[in-house]
C-alpha cells in the first residue's frame, strides 16, 4: 500500500469505518512509515478540533416563533395574501417617497407663481395705475391671475382644450423646465402661451366668480381646490380624447408642455411682461392688440368681483413655501372665527382693500387683506370692534399694504 | 460533536398526523437546535440560519399529513434543512458573508475567560476553513462531525451513496487539515 492510498483511509479510520481488510493493510504501512503516522495523527487533531466544536443553539424564543408562525391563516386573511402577493417586494418606504416627492414637485411648482400672483395681484391694482401711452407690461399684472384660473376652471368643467389652443404646435416634446429655460429666448411663444384664456374660459372664470359671490367664504375654498386639483387629470387625458385642438394633434411631450405652460407663464411677472414688450418691438401688432384687448377684458374681473374671489393663499408651513412677509401682521381674538372672518374681508372692501389671501396656519385661519396705507388706520379701528385685535409688526410706508390677520377664538 | 441520532420520540408522528397542535410543538422543540446549527454552519449568519429552520418547521408542518412515516423525522428534518441550505447558497442574490456570524456564536459560548482569547482564535480559524470548503463538502462534514449522523443517515438524508459521503467527508477533513495545520 502507497502512502497515498494510506491516507484515503484516514477519514475512514476517524470514523471507525474500515473493513478488517483495510485496517489491517493500513496498520501495516503506518508500522513502516513514519511520515504517513506523522501525517494521521496531524489528521486525527483536526477531526479532534471540529469535533470539538460548541453545538449551535437555537436563539430563544425560536419555538414561539415558528409556532406563531404555523398557525393556521384566516381565509380572508389568504386571500389579502394572495391578491397582494407581488407588493410585498415593493419596498413600501421607497413607494411612499416616490409619491411624496412627487406631489412635493407638483407644489414646489405651482406655489411660487401663486405667491407671486398673489402679490401681484393687488399691487397692479392698488398702485398708481400707468399711464395709457405705458407699455402694456403693467396691464399684464392683473392679467395674470385670471388666466390660470380660468384655465383651471375649464379643466374643471366642460372646456379642457383652450390650454391646448393657445400653445403652438411647433414644440414637440419640450419639459416644462426647458420651456421656461427658453421662454427669453423665444419671446413670441411664450407671449401666445401667456394670451390669457380664451373667451370660453373668460366665461367659466366669469361663472365662477359670479357663483362665488353666492357662496359662503368656506364654501369657495373646497370649490376651489377641485378647480386646481382636477386640472393635471384632464389634461392628461387629452392626446387620448378626440383632437379639439385646432392643431395637429401633438406629440406627447407636448402635451406636457401645455400643461405646465399657463400657469408657469402667465404667472410669471417679469418674464412675461418682457415677452409683451417683446412682441411690440417685433412688431407683432395683430398679436399684441389681441393680448392687449383680452387683457383689458380680464382686468375688469377682478374690479368687479367681490373680495371672496382673492386666490387661495399657498403659503404656510403645509406648502413649504416662504410668503413674502407681509407689512403688517395682527392677530384677532373672536368666538365666531367665521363670522369675523367674513367682517374682515367685507371691512377690508369697505375701506377701499381687499382679500387677497386665506391660509391655515397652525390650524389658525389667516386672512391675507391688502389695504391702502390711508385706509389703514380705519381698517384697525373697525376690526377692533370685532374682537381684541393684537398688531405684532407694522411697518406702514407703502402705499398698499399687505396685512395678515391671524383669527382665533 | 451532538449525540448521534436517535429514534423519534414515541408516538410523536401519530400525534403530528392526527393534527395535534402540542405534537409538533414538541416536535420543534427538539429539533430546533439541530436544524438551526445546521442552517447556521452552512449559511454563516443567525438571522439567515433562523430564517431557513423557520421555514424548513413551517414546511414540515404544512407536508406532515404527506410524511410517510419511512424515515425518521429528524432525518427528514435534515433534508430539508440541507435542501434549503443548498439553494439558498446557490442563489445569485445571496450577499451574506460566510462565517461572520457564526464566530461570534461559538466564541461567546466559551466559559473561561483566559482561554477565550485562544479559543477564539482557534474557531476562527475553524469557521474560516469550515466556511471555505466547497458546499456540499461543508454539508457533509457538519452531518457528520457536528450533528453526529452516520455515513448511512447521511446518505439517506442527502440521497447519495454512501461512497460518495465517505469520498466528500475524506476531502472535507483533508482540506481542513491543511488549512489548520498550525493549531493541530
Amino acid at each position: 500500500m502507497t502512502c497515498i492510498e494510506t491516507r484515503d483511509l484516514f477519514s475512514a479510520l476517524a470514523d471507525d469505518a474500515l473493513t478488517p481488510e483495510e485496517r489491517a493493510a493500513l496498520d501495516a504501512h503506518l508500522a513502516d512509515c513514519a511520515e504517513c503516522r506523522r501525517e494521521l495523527a496531524t489528521f486525527a487533531r483536526t477531526v479532534k478540533m471540529v469535533r470539538a466544536m460548541d453545538p449551535a443553539h437555537a436563539p430563544a424564543g425560536f419555538v414561539d416563533r415558528v409556532l406563531a408562525a404555523a398557525e393556521p391563516v384566516p381565509w380572508s386573511r389568504r386571500v389579502a395574501r394572495r391578491v397582494f402577493r407581488p407588493w410585498p417586494t415593493v419596498p413600501l418606504s421607497a413607494a411612499a417617497l416616490l409619491v411624496i416627492g412627487g406631489l412635493a414637485v407638483l407644489l414646489f411648482r405651482a406655489l411660487p407663481e401663486q405667491q407671486r400672483l398673489a402679490r401681484q395681484q393687488y399691487q397692479a391694482e392698488y398702485q398708481p395705475q400707468p399711464a395709457p401711452q405705458q407699455p402694456p407690461a403693467r396691464p399684464a399684472g392683473p392679467v395674470r391671475p385670471a388666466a390660470p384660473t380660468a384655465s383651471r376652471e375649464g379643466a374643471r368643467g366642460t372646456e379642457p382644450a383652450p390650454a391646448a389652443k393657445s400653445a403652438p404646435p411647433t414644440e414637440p416634446a419640450q419639459s416644462t423646465d426647458e420651456a421656461r429655460v427658453t421662454e427669453q429666448a423665444r419671446p413670441t411663444e411664450t407671449a401666445s402661451r401667456a394670451t390669457p384664456a380664451p373667451p370660453a374660459a373668460r366665461d367659466a372664470l366669469s361663472d365662477s366668480t359670479r357663483t362665488d359671490k353666492s357662496e359662503s367664504r368656506t364654501a369657495a375654498e373646497p370649490s376651489r381646490l377641485r378647480a386646481q386639483t382636477p386640472a393635471p387629470t384632464a389634461k392628461r387625458a387629452e392626446p387620448s380624447s378626440p383632437p379639439t385642438t385646432e392643431a395637429p394633434a401633438p406629440p406627447a411631450g407636448t402635451a406636457d408642455t401645455q400643461r405646465a405652460a399657463p400657469p408657469g407663464t402667465a404667472q410669471e411677472p417679469g418674464t412675461t411682461a418682457r415677452a409683451f414688450e417683446r412682441d411690440e418691438a417685433k412688431d407683432d401688432a395683430k398679436r399684441a392688440a389681441n393680448v392687449r384687448r383680452e387683457a383689458a377684458a380680464i382686468t375688469t374681473v377682478p374690479s368687479q368681483a367681490p373680495p371672496q374671489i382673492a386666490p387661495l393663499s399657498r403659503t404656510g408651513p403645509m406648502t413649504g413655501t416662504r410668503a413674502a412677509p407681509p407689512d403688517v401682521t395682527a392677530e384677532l381674538r373672536t368666538a365666531d372665527v367665521r363670522a369675523a372672518e367674513r367682517s374682515l374681508i367685507a371691512l377690508a372692501a369697505r375701506v377701499g382693500g381687499r382679500q387677497t389671501g386665506r391660509r391655515i396656519d397652525g390650524g389658525r385661519v389667516v386672512v391675507e387683506l391688502a389695504v391702502p396705507s390711508d385706509a389703514y388706520a380705519e381698517f384697525v379701528r373697525r376690526a377692533a370692534a370685532l374682537g381684541p385685535v393684537a398688531i405684532d409688526k407694522q411697518a406702514i410706508e407703502r402705499s398698499v399694504l399687505a396685512i395678515a390677520v391671524t383669527i382665533s377664538d | 460533536m451532538r449525540e448521534g441520532l436517535g429514534g423519534d420520540p414515541p408516538g410523536l408522528l401519530v400525534r403530528l398526523r392526527a393534527g395535534d397542535p402540542r405534537a409538533f410543538e414538541e416536535l420543534v422543540i427538539a429539533y430546533q437546535h439541530r436544524v438551526f446549527g445546521v442552517a447556521l454552519r452552512m449559511l454563516g449568519s443567525r438571522a439567515e440560519a433562523e430564517e431557513i429552520a423557520q421555514e424548513v418547521f413551517l414546511r414540515a408542518h404544512r407536508a406532515l399529513a404527506e410524511f410517510r412515516g419511512e424515515a425518521r423525522l429528524a432525518t427528514w428534518l435534515y433534508a430539508i434543512v440541507s435542501r434549503l441550505c443548498l439553494n439558498r447558497l446557490a442563489s445569485p442574490d445571496r450577499r451574506v458573508a460566510r462565517g461572520d456570524a457564526a464566530l461570534a456564536d461559538v466564541a461567546a459560548s466559551t466559559p473561561d475567560a483566559a482561554a477565550q482569547a485562544e479559543r477564539a482564535e482557534l474557531d476562527a480559524a475553524l469557521h474560516a476553513a469550515i466556511a471555505e470548503l466547497p458546499d456540499e463538502r461543508r454539508l457533509v462534514l457538519v452531518l457528520r462531525d457536528l450533528e453526529g449522523l452516520s455515513y448511512e443517515q447521511i446518505a439517506e438524508t442527502l440521497a447519495l451513496d454512501p461512497g460518495t459521503v465517505r469520498s466528500r467527508l475524506h476531502r472535507a477533513r483533508m482540506q481542513l487539515k491543511e488549512k489548520l495545520e498550525r493549531f493541530a
